[in-house]
């Protein structure tokens, strides 16, 4: 039986079976027919559709002005709400890039990530304001999702934030992945949430996921991804960034002299300086620049400082074989790097030592605290002694005083020791009063100097700023050495002029006479190296050429340099330089030092004309009746000595240019710059072209508030973002805005509301309108329902076509959705054209044929006077037209209709108001503020009123009664007899007396044949037993069906108790289940809100 | 806000370019002892008149003169063009009014439709000849050319002028950078001789003179003669020789003569032909006319390296980069082409001015 073998299944090889085999195995493949257009029609569709969607993709080429060689580093913004692992992240990714542990990640953190790569991580707290400031500068988002939890409500309003500023790369990362068990709802949960990103970014959008959290960090693996992901991204310049410098300031220092800040006790306006990689196009010393959340500043200085993060170079390259050290670059100024500190121009390194501030969990003897607490003194022993009231004796009444009168007439101390004393003489004569409150007072001081200190010890700023550092290398020689460099330019550009009379620029200019001598030498030593190779008495041959042609170059490039530094830094008047420029003769030096010099441009010019032409003579233009000078311009001409061929080339050469115009585009871009100023020294290229994106710079800002510097929280990132010449300017902008379908609320006109455009955050009053028929704009006083509407509000200038967000409140505790709208700007005006209806009512009081007299309407015949000609309406539709004024009764008119119109009629005439958004404009400061979420800006009347306490006043006019409206009543219709009777007929009213006598059909008797009172006697019977048989089936039916319905209550009962029972066991399983889930959360404690 | 944003100045003189430059940047602008040493001290009547058209051409402008008329402060509305009529006194002629507007037409938020009236052509400013056939053809170096013209309507000769013309011009976005660096060679000659209300053959007495000298250049010489008569002529009788010189690379250099009483037309053409000739021994791309115009244009481009070749700047453009400096805090570099002649290179970053009086609704 084992053996038994089956004889195989042959299949068929020929006939309809194996033919029908053959074909379905073709079949499996890519069927091309089912995509096969079926009609002609539906051809067409398709192909349009395609080339739709082919042109969709097409973008407006955009000119990348960030310059290739040396990029500034890429921000990257790690997003997300709290608790879902931005710290976490931050963290491991800078281990992965710099192989460096932070303590404490604060403000931006630059690490070098490849060669021509720099990244700058930021993380982003969950304020909106830091949202949407991050939102404008980052390069590449990190939005980061808790996935056991799902999205929240900061991560779309993120995203919206994002789409209103021009969207920059979003890559998704899910955390917490390991707090879902179950391998099946994990599954889901990923698809579900990639699901929804997509949505919201686009389909394909790059999402991570990531694990768990090991030693504190992300899974080296995922992060390392995640950073392979990060180094190939490329990025498309965004319209508004690339018309905008600015930079992410990742150092901040105050500059204010010490001494300032101590007299006006810290309120004295600030000079700061910020730090950081210039981005999007070249600053410009003379760039106006917005702090958002600070305001407008003028910047005071620019200057261009050493790479603090370089990008690895040749050079770098073979230093970084020796010691592998130097790749962990990371430029983190603001948070604590492995104890190094930057500090106003000097690094201070951390060295943990006894009396070292940071370690707070060892416990301190009496001696180090007391150390310690030296550093936190801020004021001399001198101040202290004069301030502090020692008391010889425990029993004398009288503090000993220090006076210091004395001081005050040698050096101004400031108002505070001078009242300090004074308080002290006084104490002097009326010590017995003052005695008792003196002494409380100084107790007052000590506790709250106590309570200073400790703020001191547990405030933000303490924690690593005020240890005990040791200054290790001061950065005051580079930057001396920077200055050094900048004299030398200065006095090249300067030339030998010699305008200022300052000491220091004329060595200065010394120094650049040497570097051209030393320019020249060099050249020529070149020249002798190369000859040398030939034979070497040669050099001496082409000396004397030699030296003609350098100083010909030496004296071309003193022509040069003047041209610049005359138009530009000296005091010649134009005419000067333009008619001197040749002959150089006129020697500033000399025009200097005339004392009394004739005030050229008081007396001189007193008739000259501002004109185009210069004036033309005979006489001056005499030479050109000389043949020879005739001459000389033939070359010029195309018929001069030259060969055709020549001028045909050029033409050539010129037409080519403008016709790859449009072409090359792309690659055209900073082209003549790289060259063209190349041979320029760094200060005169600076003011010439700027600072070019990638430099890292130092900017000075004078007068800034000092609750800047003093409530500064480097968790809130600092944006310098430069402004355009026109976005200096106030103005009305008109904005096509459209409520967000999110938004709870509608939007009312004349309601504050918080603006996020361009670089600022500001909040504005706008007024919406909506385009009447292309005839006029006229208001809304709520924003449309799914539909866009324009607004107008008064603000500063933004150029049109700019997106912008808005919000109604900015804090964090609103529930809700708080992107209210989002919108561009369409035009910028002095003036806006809106208007709003009114309706102005009047009553006839006399009406003739088609004329009637209007009353209270109008107040005044001048008014009356204004509007005539204008028209009117009934509320009936007859229309009509304003004639003139009447004397009698003050405001009434004569106006005629085109029809007659009642009494009872109401008249209006509908106006147009024009109506001007209010000159409202308050920039949020919330930079400015200790607590920054907390900034409040003008409120609504109802909040006031909710605030306060108050009622609404209600107007008598506005309750609302019930109506009552008389029946109206109409007379009936007499025509008197005499008129009657002269009436034609047919016009004769037709009224008859009710007909008194009966009529055939009324008064007729009927009578029923015996047949016919049989047969309804029949048929009445027959109805009648119908009757009855119909009443008893129906009783019958009714018993039938109550037995039924009895029969149904009772399944209905046994099915309710069954579910019951179901329920009861689901849900106590339920509930156990989430307890124990409850059980193992309670580990970590998140606050969050809900979706 | 408002520390940074005025600018002070002092002196009549240049007074137009401030105002351009004021209105273009948004930045106000305070001008003060205009005259105040002189015996008529303060603003000239077209002063006041050219303060006036801004103030037509602009919406939100604020222009105060001091009781005095010795200083004047201009905080700039928005360029809104559209159609204008403005009545230009007969102390200067059109183009002293024109040259501004071109500067300024192009940034606003209507085309503009300006209407002129006044006299033509005189000795000070660029006639309107020279404004239609230089002038605009310098704009479209910088990509305006759809739509610019100019119409001479009617022409007006000094004292009693009587001319009309209207100026068309439409808006742009943004300008072209400009990189301008090859002057060419002259390869046509053209020329207007235009006379009102004196003999027609005025004019082709002046084109013959002219020609006498430059024949020998080049044969491609055309100078119309143009002759306005009845209603079109203006109030005045004069005559005038306009001359423009345009080389390969289409780089224009121009120059024009008008008449004055007791001038033979001979005269006249001569003056205009050898200014022709020293303009075009000046050398570089743009004409000394023009050098502040096509400076202004590179500043105000996309934020590239304009370059472009012209001559020695002349006095009103020196003062005119200073001005700029002020304004945008742009500055020129300017290098020699080559040590052998006078010609400079001009080139700056532009500062990607973008016309923001450009409504999208």
């Amino acid at each position: 039986m084992e053996t038994q073998t089956h004889k195989p299944h042959r299949p068929a090889q020929s006939g309809s079976k194996a033919e029908k085999k053959g074909k379905g195995k073709q079949k499996t493949g890519f069927n091309e027919k089912a995509f096969a257009p079926k009609s002609g029609r539906r051809a067409d569709r398709q192909a349009r559709r395609n080339v739709e969607r082919d042109e969709a993709r097409l973008h407006v080429p955009l000119v990348n002005r960030t310059p290739d060689d040396e990029p500034p580093p890429v921000i990257i913004a790690i997003v997300g709400p709290p608790g879902v692992g931005k710290t976490t992240l931050l963290k491991s990714l800078v281990r992965r890039y710099a192989k460096q542990t932070l303590s404490e990640a604060k403000g931006p953190i630059t690490v070098v990530a490849g060669k021509k790569r720099r990244l700058t991580f930021i993380e982003c707290n969950s304020d909106l304001n830091s949202m949407i400031d991050i939102g404008k500068v980052a390069d590449l988002v990190l939005l980061m999702i808790d996935g056991s939890y799902g999205f929240e409500m900061e991560t779309f309003e993120f995203l919206n934030i994002l789409q209103a500023h021009g969207f920059p790369k979003v890559i998704g990362i899910l955390t917490h992945l390991d707090l879902i068990k179950k391998q099946a709802t994990l599954r889901a949960t990923k698809k579900l949430l990639k699901r929804r990103f997509w949505n919201e970014i686009y389909q394909g959008a790059k999402l991570f996921y990531i694990s768990g959290v090991l030693n504190g960090r992300y899974p080296d693996t995922e992060i390392l991804n995640l950073s392979r992901f990060i180094s190939v991204m490329k990025f498309r310049p965004l319209v508004f960034r690339n018309t905008h410098p600015y930079l992410l300031a990742d150092r901040i220092e105050d500059l204010t002299p010490r001494e300032e800040i101590r007299t006006s006790k810290g309120r004295c306006d600030r000079t700061v300086t910020l730090y950081g990689y210039l981005r999007g196009t070249n600053l410009r010393q003379s760039t106006k620049v917005h702090i958002p959340g600070v305001g407008d500043m003028d910047i005071k200085t620019v200057t261009k400082l050493g790479d603090p993060c370089p990008l690895p170079d040749a050079d770098s390259e073979k230093r970084r074989k020796l010691s592998e050290k130097k790749k962990l670059l990371v430029h983190a100024p603001m948070s604590d790097v492995g104890g190094v500190m930057y500090d106003k121009d000097a690094v201070w390194i951390n060295v943990p030592g006894n009396f070292t501030r940071g370690a707070t969990d060892v416990p301190h003897g009496e001696g180090e605290r007391m150390v310690i607490d030296l550093q936190d003194v801020d004021e001399t022993l001198e101040e202290t002694v004069a301030r502090s009231n020692i008391r010889l004796f425990g029993s004398s009444s009288n503090p000993l005083t220090v006076d210091t009168r004395h001081h005050d007439g040698e050096n101004s101390y400031g108002g505070d020791d001078a009242e300090e004393s004074e308080n002290a003489s006084q104490g002097d004569s009326e010590f017995e009063e003052e005695e008792e409150e003196v002494f409380s007072e100084d107790e007052q001081d000590d506790e709250g100097s106590g309570e200073e200190d400790e703020q001191f010890r547990t405030g933000p700023l303490n924690t690593g700023r005020h240890a005990a550092r040791t200054i290790v290398r001061s950065t005051h020689g580079f930057s001396s050495k920077e200055k050094e460099e900048g004299d030398v330019a200065f006095a090249d550009s300067d030339s030998e002029l010699g305008l200022s009379d300052d000491e220091g620029r004329g060595r200065a200019g010394e120094v650049m006479y040497a570097d051209d001598e030393k320019e020249i030498l060099s050249d020529d030593e070149e020249e002798f190296d190369e000859d040398n190779e030939d034979n070497v008495p040669a050099w001496k041959s082409g000396l004397a050429a030699k030296a003609s042609a350098a100083f010909e170059e030496l004296n071309r490039r003193k022509r040069r340099k003047d041209w610049v530094a005359m138009i530009y830094s000296s005091s010649l008047g134009p005419e000067q330089i333009a008619h001197g420029a040749g002959t150089p003769g006129v020697k500033p030096d000399e025009i200097d030092d005339d004392f009394f010099r004739v005030n050229s441009s008081g007396a001189t010019n007193q008739d000259d004309l501002d004109m185009t032409k210069e004036a033309l003579s005979l006489g001056a233009l005499r030479e050109w009746e000389d043949e020879g000078v005739l001459d000389s311009l033939r070359t010029l001409f195309i018929t001069g000595d030259h060969d055709g061929g020549e001028a045909d080339q050029e033409m050539n050469a010129h037409e080519n240019p403008e016709g790859a115009d449009l072409v090359d585009l792309e690659s055209r871009k900073a082209h003549p710059a790289l060259t063209e100023f190349e041979g320029i020294d760094a200060e005169t290229r600076a003011l010439i072209e700027g600072y070019r994106p990638g430099t890292y710079v130092r900017i000075e800002l004078a007068s800034v508030a000092c609750e800047f510097i003093e409530h500064f929280d480097p968790c809130y990132p600092i944006i310098v973002g430069g402004l355009l010449a026109a976005e200096e300017r106030m103005g009305y902008l008109q904005v096509r805005i459209k409520r967000h379908r999110w938004f709870a609320r509608t939007l009312k006109t004349n309601d504050p509301l918080i603006f996020s455009l361009g670089w600022r955050r500001f909040q504005s009053v706008p007024i919406y309108s909506l385009d009447d028929h292309s005839i006029r704009m006229r208001m809304l006083k709520y924003t449309p329902e799914h539909m866009h509407c324009y607004a107008s509000f008064y603000g500063p200038v933004a150029l049109p076509n700019t997106g912008f967000c808005a919000f109604n409140a900015l804090s964090g505790e609103t529930v809700a959705f708080r992107v209210s709208a989002t919108g561009v700007v369409l035009d910028i005006d002095r003036s806006t054209k809106i208007v709003k209806k009114l309706k102005l009512t009047g009553v006839p009081f006399k009406i003739f044929k088609n004329t009637a007299f209007i009353r209270d309407m109008f107040t005044s015949a001048l008014e009356v006077a204004k509007f005539e000609g204008a028209s009117i309406r009934t509320v009936s539709g007859i229309r009509g037209q304003v004639k003139k004024a009447l004397n009698k009764p003050e405001g009434a008119f004569r106006a005629t209709f085109e029809d007659k119109v009642l009494m009872s009629d109401i008249i209006f005439l509908r106006a147009w108001y024009s109506i001007q958004p209010r000159k409202f404009y308050n920039p949020i400061t919330s930079l400015l503020l200790s607590d920054k979420s907390r900034w409040s800006g003008m409120r609504l009347t109802g909040q006031i009123r909710r605030d306060e306490g108050l009622k609404t006043p209600l107007a008598v006019n506005s309750t609302y009664k019930p109506i009552e409206r008389p029946a109206r009543r109409f007379n009936t219709l007499k025509v008197p007899k005499k008129l009657q009777a002269a009436l034609p007929y047919a016009s004769k009213p037709k009224l008859m007396k009710p007909q008194s006598k009966q009529t055939y059909m009324q008064k007729r008797a009927v009578v029923l044949e015996p047949e016919e009172k049989k047969a309804i006697a029949l048929l009445q019977q027959i109805r009648a037993l119908r009757k009855d048989q119909i009443a008893r089936r129906r009783e019958k039916q009714q018993v039938r069906k109550e037995t039924h319905r009895k029969k149904i209550q009772k399944d209905e009962a046994k099915d309710a108790e069954k579910e019951r029972e179901k329920k009861k066991v689901y849900m106590r399983a339920a509930g156990m289940k989430s307890k124990r889930e409850a059980d193992v959360e309670e580990g970590r404690s998140r606050k969050r809100r809900k979706t | 806000m408002e520390s940074r944003s005025l600018v002070n100045f002092s002196g009549h003189q240049y007074l137009r370019q401030r105002l351009v430059l004021s209105i273009l940047t948004g930045k106000h602008v305070r001008i003060d002892k205009i005259r105040s040493e002189d015996k008529d001290p303060g603003l000239r009547d077209y002063e006041v008149s050219l303060l006036r058209l801004l103030e037509k051409v602009t919406n939100g402008s604020v222009i105060e003169i001091s009781v005095t008329g010795t200083a004047v402060l201009l905080k700039p509305g928005v360029v809104s063009g559209g159609p204008v009529t403005h009545d230009c006194p007969l102390s200067r002629s059109i183009g002293y009014f024109l040259e501004p507007l071109v500067m300024i037409a192009p940034f606003s938020k209507k085309p503009f439709q300006l209407t002129l009236r006044g006299i033509t052509t005189d000795d000070n400013d660029l006639s309107v000849d020279l404004i239609r056939t230089v002038t605009l053809p310098h704009l479209q170096l910088f990509g305006i050319s759809d739509g610019l013209e100019l119409r001479i309507k009617r022409r007006g000769a000094p004292p009693e002028g009587g001319g009309e013309v209207q100026f068309l011009c439409p808006i742009v976005k943004e300008v072209k950078t400009v990189n301008f660096v090859d002057p060419g060679k002259i390869k046509r000659i053209r020329g207007i001789a235009h006379s009102v209300r004196v003999n027609p053959q005025f004019s082709n007495r002046m084109i013959d003179a002219s020609r006498s000298v430059l024949n020998r250049f080049i044969p491609d010489i055309y100078l119309y003669s143009d002759v306005y008569k009845g209603d079109e002529s203006g109030k005045s009788p004069g005559y005038a020789l306009s001359l423009l010189a345009e080389s390969t690379t289409s780089a224009i250099h121009c120059s024009e003569a008008a008449s004055s009483p007791g001038e033979a037309p001979e005269d006249i053409a001569l003056l205009a032909t050898r200014a022709l000739l020293s303009e075009i021994r000046h050398g570089g791309c743009v004409d000394r006319k023009h050098q502040s115009l096509v400076l202004l244009m590179m500043v105000l481009g996309s934020e590239d390296i304009g370059q472009c070749r012209m001559g020695e700047p002349s006095v009103r453009t020196v003062q005119f980069l200073r001005d700029i400096k002020i304004f945008f805090g742009t500055v020129f570099n300017i290098t020699p082409v080559d040590s052998s002649n006078t010609e400079l290179l001009y080139s700056c970053l532009g500062t990607g001015y973008v016309n923001v009086n450009r409504s999208l609704a």
